[in-house]
Formats: C-alpha cells, sequence, structure tokens
C-alpha cells in the first residue's frame, strides 16, 4: 500500500509528470486541446497569438474538434471566457485554408459549429453550460464578431421563458441569469448599435421576482415570523441582486462594463466584415419525468430541488466584499459561485482555483496578496479575496432548504483553502464564525444553526480543535435554550462526537469546563445501563437475562425465561406494567451486549431480531398484533440506555427502522410524545435539534424506501418492455422480405403482457412503501399541530414569540419561549424540505391535521396555516 | 466528465493484493463498489467516530446510509491496527467520500478512502507478520496514534488504549462474525399488511389523540378521500 498523504490525485500541467507509469502518447489534436485548456496560465495576452499559429499549423485541422475544444473550456473554466472570445475573435482574421483568402474564416467556421454544441446543451436544459455559452457570445457581441440585434434576441428567448404559465421557479431563475449575465456583458454594444429596449429584459424579470411573493419569508436566512415589510438586511436573493445589477449597468448604458470583466479582445481591430448572426432560439420546454409511478390515490412524489429563492448571507461590509447587488458584486460572485459548482469533483483544485481568482479580473479588483509587490488601491474596488471566497461558500452552504451539494463539500473545500493560506484564509473563517454566532441572537434560521454546528465541528476536527472559546464566557448568562447556549452546547457535542471528551474538554476555558454551566456533559458519552445497580428495581431480573445473552443463548430460550420472568412480576408487581418492564430489560440488555461498538450493536441485534420482532408486536415468544405503544417503549429504553449519546440514539433508531423493528411513523410519534425534552416551565411539546433529527432521519428512511422501490418498478418495467420488443423483433423477422406495407398483412396482435410476478411485488411493495411515507409525514404535521396550533389545547407561547412585541423582548424569553421559537422554525424547515412530497399529499394530509387546528383569527393558528399553504403551493 | 481537472473520486491505483479476480473484473466490481477501504486511522479511533465523519456523506433520503462499518484488527492482539472498512448503501454515498472526506482529518489524522471490491471474510484482520497492518511493519517513525514505538504513548492515548484494547477482545472469526447492517425494506413474511391492522383514525376521534402515543394513521382515510 502506498500512501502519499492526500489522495493520489495528480495535477495537469504541473511538474509532477515524472513518475507517470507510462508515457501518454499525445496526438497534435491533442496537444491542440490541451494548449486551449491552458490559454492563459501564465499571460493571456501573449499566449494569444502563439496558440492561433498553433491552431493555423495543424494541419489539417478538425473544425469539429476544435469547436469542442473551446466549448469544453468554455463551460468548465468560465473565469477565462473572454480569452476565449479573443482566441475566436483573432481567428476571424484566419482563413480557413492557407491561401484562400475569401473562403470562411477559420473563427466563423469554429462560431458556427460552437453554435451547435449550444443547441446541444440547450435541448438538455443544462443550464449552466447554456449560461455560461451566453457568456461567450456576449463577449463576442463586444468583440463585433456576433451581431446585438441578434444577441438581445437570443436574451429575449430567456426571458419569454419567465411568462411562461406555470414556470418552476428553478427553470425562470436559471432562464433569467442566461438573460441578465449576458446582458451585463454586452449590454453597452446592445444598446449602442440597436435600437432594442434593454429593459424589456429587466422589465420581465421584475414582474417575476415580484410574482414569488410570499415564498421569499420562508427560505430567508434569518427569521422574522410576524409580518413585515421591511428588507431582509442579513442575505440578499440572486435574482433580486442580479437585477439590481443590471438596473445599475443599464441607467448608465453599460459603461462599467469593463470595470467588471476582462475585455482582452479590445486590443484587435475592429472587425470590419459581417457580423454572426445567432440564429434564433426557443427554450424546450421541462421534460416530463417518464416513469413516474402513481399510487393507489393517484399520487407520487419526486424531489426537484432549485425550487426556492436563493438568499445568500452577507457577513461583511461592503468594503471588505463586494456588495452583490452592485455590477461588480454580482458579477464576482457569479463567477465564485460558478468556480465552486464545476470543481466540485476536486475540491483542492478548487480551493487553488479560487486562491488564484483575481487573475481573471481586472486589476485592482482584489488587495494584491502579502508578500506581492504593493498596487495603488483602485477606488471603490480593493477588496478581500479571501472574506469575499468564503463568504460566497457559506453564503451556498447557507441556502434553504438545502444548498445543492452536501454541506460536507463546503466544508471540505474551506478546509482546503485554509491548507493552502491558512495566515489569510483563517482570519476570514474567525470572522465568519463570530459573525454567524453572533446571528443566532437575531433569529438565524434553526437549521442553519444546525447547518453552523456542523461546519465548526468538523473544521475543528481539521484544525486541532483550536477556537477561542473564552470570548463567548459572557454568553452563559443567556437562558439555557438560548440559540447561543444551543450552539455552545451542540458543537462541543458535535466535536466530542467526532473526538473524545477528555480531548475536547482541555480545549475549554475553565467555566465551560464546569459542568453546572451545562456546556458540557458531566462524563463521556456512555451507555446508561439501567440495571447496573442492584439497588435498583428489577436488578436481579435483568441479570439473568443479561447473562443469558452475554452468553449467546438460543433467542428462543431468552424468550422463554423473559416470559417466566414476567410472570413472577405479574405476581409480585401488580401495579407496574409488567409489560414494559420486559421490554425495557430485553432492549436495554440486548443495547448492554452491544454497548462496545456500533459492529457490537449490530452483531447483539442481527443475532436476536426474531425476540425484537415479538417485543415490538407486543409479545414476547410469539407475534402479536401490531402494538404502538409495545414499539414505544422499545424507543423509550433505547434513548434511556443512550441518554449520555445523543449520537447513539439516532444511529440505533436508524438500524431499527433498517431491520424493519419499528417504522418511520413510529420515531416520529416517539419524537413528538416520549422523546420531547422537559424544559422549564414549558406546557407543551416542543423541538430540539435532537429531536428533529430524529424525525429528519426516519423521514429520510421513509422518502428513501419509496425511492427503491420506486427504481425497482422502473427498472422492471424497462425489463418487460426488452422483452416485448425483443419479441416483436423476432416475431417481425420472418415479414422482413416484404417491407411494404401490405395492409392485408394482419398486424401482431397487441395483447397486455401479464405483469411478471416481481413486477407484481414491486408495485405492490411501492404502494405500501408510499403509504407509509405518507403516514410518516402525516405524524410529523400532527405532532407540530400539537406543539403550536392546537385545538383543544393551544399554546399561548406559540402566539408570543411570533409576535412583533414579543420577538423585540426576546432578551428577556425564557426557556420556554426560546424552544416555540425553535419549534416554529423547525415547523418551517419540516414543510420547505419535504415540501414536494406535502404537495402531492397536501389534501389528505392538510385535511385530517388541520380538523385539529384552531380557529382563524388566533394568530399562531394563521401563521400555522400560512407557512402550510405557502409550502404547497395553495392559495393563501 | 472533465477535461481541465482530474477528478477526486476516479478509483486509485490502491487494490487488494488477495484478491482472486482479474483486473477487468476488479474495475467493473469498483465502479458498482458500496464499500471504502479507509486507511491512516489512530488505533484508538472509535467505529463512533468514523459513522460520524462517514454519515456526512450519506443519502438516506436517496435509499442510501452507512449499512457497517468492519474495523481492522491485528490479527494475533484483536486490537485496531489502523483501518477499516465503510460500507454504505449506495456507490454514490462512496464516491462522495472520495471527494470530500478522502485526504481530510478525523480524530486528528489525515485519513485516505479507496473503493473497494467489498468485505469478504478474514479481511477485517491486519496482514502484517506481527498481526498488524503490513505499513506499520516497515514504519520507521515515531506515531503515537498507531502504536508509537513503544510503549512510550501519551498520558491520553494510555487512558483511550485501556478501553480499546478490551473492546474487540471477543472479536470472532468465521462465517456470520461481522453483522450485515440490515437490507433493503421487505414485505414483512407471513404477516397480512400492517396497514390493515391498525385501525384508520378520522378526524373525529380527538379523545384518543389526547393520549399522548396515539397517531395518525390515515391511510383508510386517505382512501376514502
Amino acid at each position: 500500500m502506498s500512501y502519499n498523504g492526500g489522495g493520489g490525485y495528480r495535477r495537469r500541467n504541473r511538474d509532477h509528470d515524472y513518475d507517470r507509469r507510462e508515457p501518454v502518447y499525445e496526438s497534435p489534436e491533442q496537444k491542440l486541446r490541451a494548449s486551449i485548456i491552458r490559454l492563459g496560465e501564465v499571460d493571456g495576452d501573449q499566449e494569444l497569438p502563439r496558440l492561433v499559429e498553433q491552431i493555423c499549423e495543424t494541419t489539417p485541422i478538425n473544425i469539429s474538434y476544435l469547436s469542442e475544444s473551446v466549448r469544453i473550456a468554455v463551460t468548465e473554466q468560465p473565469y477565462k471566457i473572454p480569452y476565449y472570445a479573443a482566441l475566436t475573435r483573432l481567428l476571424h482574421d484566419k482563413p480557413s485554408s492557407g491561401e484562400d483568402t475569401t473562403a470562411t474564416s477559420l473563427g466563423r467556421q469554429v462560431l458556427e459549429d460552437f453554435w451547435k454544441g449550444f443547441q446541444a446543451y440547450l435541448d438538455k436544459l443544462s443550464w449552466r453550460d447554456t449560461r455560461l455559452c451566453v457568456h461567450f457570445f456576449a463577449h463576442l457581441t463586444t468583440a463585433k464578431v456576433v451581431s446585438p440585434q441578434s444577441m438581445f434576441d437570443l436574451l429575449k428567448s430567456f426571458t419569454a421563458v419567465l411568462d411562461e404559465f406555470g414556470v418552476s421557479h428553478g427553470r425562470a431563475k436559471q432562464a433569467a441569469l442566461c438573460a441578465v449575465e449576458g446582458l451585463i456583458m454586452s449590454g453597452a454594444e446592445i444598446k449602442a448599435k440597436t435600437s432594442a429596449n434593454v429593459s424589456e429584459i429587466t422589465t420581465s424579470i421584475q414582474s417575476y421576482i415580484e410574482s414569488i411573493g410570499d415564498n421569499k419569508a420562508l427560505v430567508q436566512p434569518t427569521v422574522k415570523l410576524y409580518p413585515t415589510n421591511d428588507p431582509i438586511e442579513t442575505a440578499d436573493e440572486i435574482l433580486e441582486a442580479a437585477l439590481a445589477a443590471v438596473q445599475i449597468l443599464n441607467s448608465s448604458d453599460f459603461a462599467q462594463t469593463s470595470d467588471i470583466v476582462l475585455q482582452p479582445y479590445t486590443v484587435s481591430p475592429d472587425f470590419a466584415d459581417a457580423p454572426f448572426d445567432l440564429p434564433s432560439v426557443l427554450v424546450p420546454p421541462e421534460v416530463i419525468e417518464l416513469d413516474a409511478l402513481s399510487t393507489d390515490t393517484g399520487e407520487d412524489a419526486q424531489v426537484k430541488k432549485e425550487e426556492w429563492p436563493d438568499y445568500y448571507v452577507r457577513l461583511f461590509d461592503n468594503d471588505v466584499t463586494p456588495d452583490p447587488t452592485t455590477p461588480v458584486g454580482y458579477a464576482i460572485r457569479a463567477g465564485i459561485l460558478d468556480l465552486i459548482d464545476i470543481f466540485e469533483i476536486n475540491r483542492k483544485e478548487c480551493a487553488r482555483l479560487l486562491l488564484e481568482f483575481p487573475k481573471w479580473l481586472p486589476h485592482g479588483t482584489f488587495k494584491p496578496r502579502p508578500g506581492a509587490p504593493p498596487q495603488e488601491p483602485v477606488a471603490g474596488k480593493d477588496w478581500q479575496l479571501e472574506s469575499t471566497v468564503i463568504e460566497t461558500i457559506l453564503g451556498t452552504l447557507f441556502l434553504l432548504p438545502d444548498p445543492q451539494h452536501k454541506t460536507i463539500y463546503y466544508i471540505a473545500l474551506i478546509t482546503e483553502l485554509c491548507k493552502l493560506s491558512p495566515s489569510t484564509v483563517g482570519p476570514a473563517v474567525g470572522k465568519s464564525i463570530r459573525k454567524l454566532y453572533g446571528l443566532l441572537a437575531d433569529g438565524l434560521d434553526v437549521a442553519l444553526a444546525s447547518r453552523l454546528i456542523d461546519w465548526f465541528a468538523i473544521h475543528m476536527s481539521n484544525f486541532g480543535f483550536q477556537w477561542v472559546w473564552k470570548e463567548w464566557i459572557p454568553d452563559l448568562d443567556l437562558s439555557l435554550q438560548h440559540p447561543k447556549r444551543v450552539f455552545m452546547r451542540n458543537a462541543i457535542d458535535f466535536e466530542i462526537r467526532l473526538s473524545y471528551y477528555d480531548r475536547i474538554l482541555k480545549t475549554l476555558p475553565e467555566p465551560m469546563q464546569n459542568p453546572d454551566n451545562r456546556v458540557v456533559p458531566s462524563e463521556a458519552p456512555g451507555p446508561d445501563y439501567e440495571y447496573d445497580d442492584p439497588a435498583r428495581p428489577h436488578y436481579d431480573a435483568a441479570q439473568t437475562v443479561l447473562g443469558l445473552l452475554r452468553g449467546r443463548a438460543k433467542a428462543e430460550d431468552v424468550m422463554s425465561h423473559l416470559e417466566s420472568v414476567k410472570n413472577s412480576l405479574e405476581t409480585t408487581d401488580s401495579d407496574t406494567n409488567t409489560d414494559s418492564v420486559i421490554r425495557s430489560i430485553a432492549v436495554q440488555s440486548l443495547l448492554h451486549i452491544g454497548s462496545r461498538s456500533f459492529s457490537h450493536f449490530l452483531n447483539a441485534i442481527e443475532r436476536y431480531l426474531p425476540l425484537l420482532r415479538n417485543l415490538a408486536s407486543g409479545s414476547i415468544s410469539t407475534t402479536g398484533v401490531s402494538n404502538l405503544e409495545a414499539r414505544m417503549d422499545i424507543l423509550t429504553a433505547v434513548s434511556d440506555f443512550w441518554s449520555h449519546s445523543k449520537h447513539m440514539i439516532v444511529i440505533v433508531f436508524d438500524k431499527l427502522m433498517q431491520y424493519q423493528i419499528v417504522d418511520p411513523t413510529d420515531v416520529v410519534s416517539w419524537a413528538f410524545t416520549h422523546g420531547v425534552e422537559r424544559i422549564a416551565g414549558s406546557t407543551h411539546p416542543s423541538l430540539s435539534s435532537l429531536q428533529w433529527d430524529v424525525i429528519k432521519s426516519a423521514l429520510n428512511k421513509a422518502n428513501g424506501r419509496v425511492v427503491i422501490a420506486r427504481r425497482k418498478v422502473s427498472a422492471l418495467r424497462k425489463e418487460a418492455d426488452e422483452k416485448a420488443a425483443m419479441a416483436i423483433v423476432s416475431n417481425g423477422t420472418s415479414m422482413e422480405v416484404d417491407t411494404e406495407v401490405k395492409p392485408d398483412v394482419p398486424e401482431v396482435p397487441e395483447v397486455p403482457e401479464p405483469e411478471s410476478p416481481a413486477l407484481t411485488t414491486a408495485l405492490k411493495a411501492f404502494a405500501t412503501l408510499t403509504r407509509e411515507q405518507k403516514a410518516a409525514l402525516s405524524r410529523t404535521l400532527d405532532g407540530f399541530v400539537d406543539c403550536l396550533a392546537s385545538a383543544t389545547n393551544p399554546n399561548p407561547t406559540a402566539k408570543t414569540v411570533i409576535s412583533e412585541n414579543g420577538w423585540h423582548n426576546r432578551a428577556n424569553w425564557s426557556e420556554a419561549d426560546w424552544v416555540t421559537w425553535g419549534t416554529w422554525g423547525w415547523y418551517r424547515h419540516f414543510c420547505r424540505l419535504y415540501s414536494p412530497y406535502l404537495r402531492n399529499y397536501a389534501t389528505t394530509l392538510g385535511t385530517v391535521s388541520f380538523a385539529k387546528v384552531g380557529n382563524a383569527g388566533d394568530p399562531a393558528v394563521d401563521t400555522f396555516r400560512k407557512i402550510w399553504n405557502v409550502t404547497t403551493g395553495q392559495d393563501v | 466528465m472533465s477535461h481541465v481537472v482530474q477528478p477526486l473520486d476516479q478509483p486509485s491505483n490502491y487494490k487488494d493484493s488477495q484478491a482472486r479476480v482479474d483486473r477487468q473484473k476488479q474495475h467493473e466490481l469498483l465502479s458498482k463498489s458500496t464499500t471504502l477501504y479507509i486507511g491512516n486511522l489512530s488505533f484508538f479511533t472509535t467505529e463512533e467516530q468514523i459513522y460520524e465523519l462517514f454519515s456526512k456523506c450519506a443519502s438516506p433520503e436517496e435509499g442510501g446510509g452507512i449499512k457497517r462499518i468492519i474495523m481492522g484488527l491485528d490479527r494475533n492482539t484483536r486490537t485496531p491496527c489502523g483501518f477499516c472498512f465503510v460500507e454504505y448503501y449506495t456507490h454514490a454515498e462512496a464516491l462522495a467520500c472520495l471527494r470530500y472526506i478522502s485526504g481530510t482529518k478525523l480524530d486528528e489524522r489525515i485519513i485516505r478512502c479507496d473503493l473497494d471490491l467489498g468485505y469478504r471474510e478474514g479481511r477485517q484482520f491486519g496482514r502484517g507478520k506481527s498481526g498488524g497492518q503490513v505499513r506499520d511493519e516497515h514504519r520507521t517513525d515515531y506515531d503515537a496514534g498507531r502504536g508509537g514505538w513503544g510503549a512510550q504513548a501519551q498520558r491520553l492515548e494510555i487512558e483511550r488504549r485501556r478501553e480499546v484494547e478490551e473492546r474487540y477482545a471477543d472479536a470472532q472469526e468465521g462465517p456470520g462474525a461481522v453483522a450485515g447492517g440490515g437490507e433493503d425494506w421487505k414485505q414483512p413474511e407471513g404477516m397480512p399488511e400492517k396497514a390493515d391492522l391498525k385501525r384508520g383514525r378520522s378526524p373525529d376521534d380527538e379523545d384518543e389523540s389526547e393520549r399522548m402515543g396515539a397517531r395518525a394513521r390515515l391511510d383508510e382515510d386517505a382512501e376514502r378521500m
């Protein structure tokens, strides 16, 4: 085994090539592609003429290969697009074949072929590639190679999407960004050379933005639960920022464009020939999922991301990082976002490219690197690169309901940046953490607070758990349930999960080490077997069970022993619920023998699955009827046993669902009832982030099962279709001789193939699982009703914490106030995160749960309904 | 697909030297593999620590998750020897680890992830002469997390070691020694469908819903609507 310290990747274009095992033969074409991709890595302006020469020297030249190379370069290195536009401009001066100067120029041929590739991206609705090609055309418009009128028409075909009836937000957003970004880069030329009315584009986007309305409040990073028209100050929405940026540009006839992007093609003499007219396009409609299945009630949910407005949280002042609602700020953020997205496949390269980003921007955009020759600061610019990069990454990480990629990608990317340049990135990270920690007191969304903890713990785990906790000591005076206190507690819990108790304790200042301050638990997270102490009730009985399990007794023997324990308990102890006691003894003893590690736990429960199944069904040695109380007892036994380790509770519940001992719905039910934390002064159940983690894991399990079942059905159907097609083909072979249609030839009768038994089973499973999915979602909604908006047992706190006055009085909030506010947050998150499912089940779920909701006019009830209506897309 | 940089989720040149399948077959297996080999672990790192980090790449909403973790053990002493296997339910999750976790730290060591052909019985044990991993046979540096040179590990590490050394003393060999972790959902055998057993609930069952634990099963309601 060879170990080379961090992933066996090798950079291209670097001097590591000596250890290549096999020499790689490169054809002249491959060499050419490599040169095109590498363009600009040293000095773009100087490399351009050389590259043009190299292209002209390659004979015969394969135009489609050449244009494909440019297309790859444009869509995978968008920061270099100005140089590819310049290259294409220069190629317009070159005839395609040496002597004949009247023939179509090389550049025009490349452009024509490039267009075909663009059309293919558009047909696939490959939005990022489409948008980056629009950048390319926009630069070529400024280079006078593309006709400005046709560019404007292209942009207009994107804004046409915004007027489509029922357009999805994701589609509208992507189309609008194509239009805006294209306009930013080509607006000057369009306005100067055509009579086109650029405001048609901005108006169209503006009216789309105004139509989004109520969705916005649900995905802003800081929450206001009371109705307000104040604009949010902590974040900006991407479409709104784009619109603001392009409006500023428009008002000055796009005079600042050269301030925003490089335009290396402007040194070329004006292009004198007729410009290229971009053909007109129509953005194709969205593909309808063909293998969508319907359940017995005609509902099927498939998750589509990107259906919410994108609010990017702002962490720094406008003089530190550029304001994304200005043209230059928007362009910089858009450029960084594309880098983050494209290089998701290699976070190390991504980090390197992010730190090299200023190279592709007009001089003076960012402060020079430490050690670089000083430069005269450009007025209004001179921003900090690292802060800008970190702010943009965190902005993406903190999108609601979910970031585009997994959370861990953004975390790992920040880690790489810190490793590359600790002295400059480190401080930006530190400031970001402090800023976000500060927002906790001002309504940072609970889901984002959780994400912040995730990031914090993993980041610290990569950097020696070095954090200056000292500065937060004064916050120990806050309410125990204040978001800052919750942050400290949970961040430390998560650090301990990644490390271990003693190690993390050492990183904390004395007041935080003191368990009385409730920041750290009083002991390392370990098991707590209720029957360890001879003084405890049922000690003897539990020990005998434990003895059998330790001795690996057969499941049947354990069961019969439990029966006899139960019988004797019933005679001696008539007032206790013997069933519950037996379940607790059996489950805790089983967990006890499996408490050494996750694998030990798996071994223990796999060995005694029959026992667990019987217990879950309400009996011991026989299979009884389904029994909710029994399953609640099992889950409670788990949470008692692992009361010092929230982590283990989530892990064990997950496997109990996996082994089908309990259903996701049971777990949800438990979290809203038995699993509710006791909060001082609280009259109603509330949710903490632990309960939410338990619920989320249950809902994801239910949803994941439906995904698997759907996949299985699709695969079997495809198989059946292929078989049927084969049958037709083989039937048809005999008739192949007469290919003309003969009306008298009887057609192959359309007898529907009987469903294969496998398909029948798969369809049945799918139906069962969608029903369970619906039940789990329904139970969750019910749970939230009980917490916040019950008709029979209204929660007065739920009303006060959402009022404007209540919120402004939060400095005086009690624990109960804070947990109720948090529960509102989780309700909102539940609705927006699962909205595709909830939409499909809206009628049935809503009818049942809302029957229990109180009367309109009660602010809690109204807010509860409004959130539901917005996320399920119903009229408010 | 990328033409500009090498994606991190390509299988590396690590291979199981004792695998008894040819290269092409190995390649095929790797392209679907749901198992990762994790290397350069501290001997003290627990499965729960591993679970915590690797759960960040799990996609339960896609039907995935961590199926099981198999700790690599010293053949002779039955103590962790610095590697493990993490098995997911889906291939995509394993690839995500190559992109996001491999090369980052766990328990303050930079760990390495590789796609693996899949766990086979016996692979949980080290293959070095002394029972541990081969790499630790030849290592000449001092590595507190991997047993140091000898016994002079730091005080804290000694504390951890005490627990760890006993943890796997009961590790078994042979078939069934390692748990499966639970398979995909199956229709329970010989049982009528659960939905029929649980009484459907209608909105007017108020009294029942007042009791904690009562819950809605609205399958029947759903069908009626």
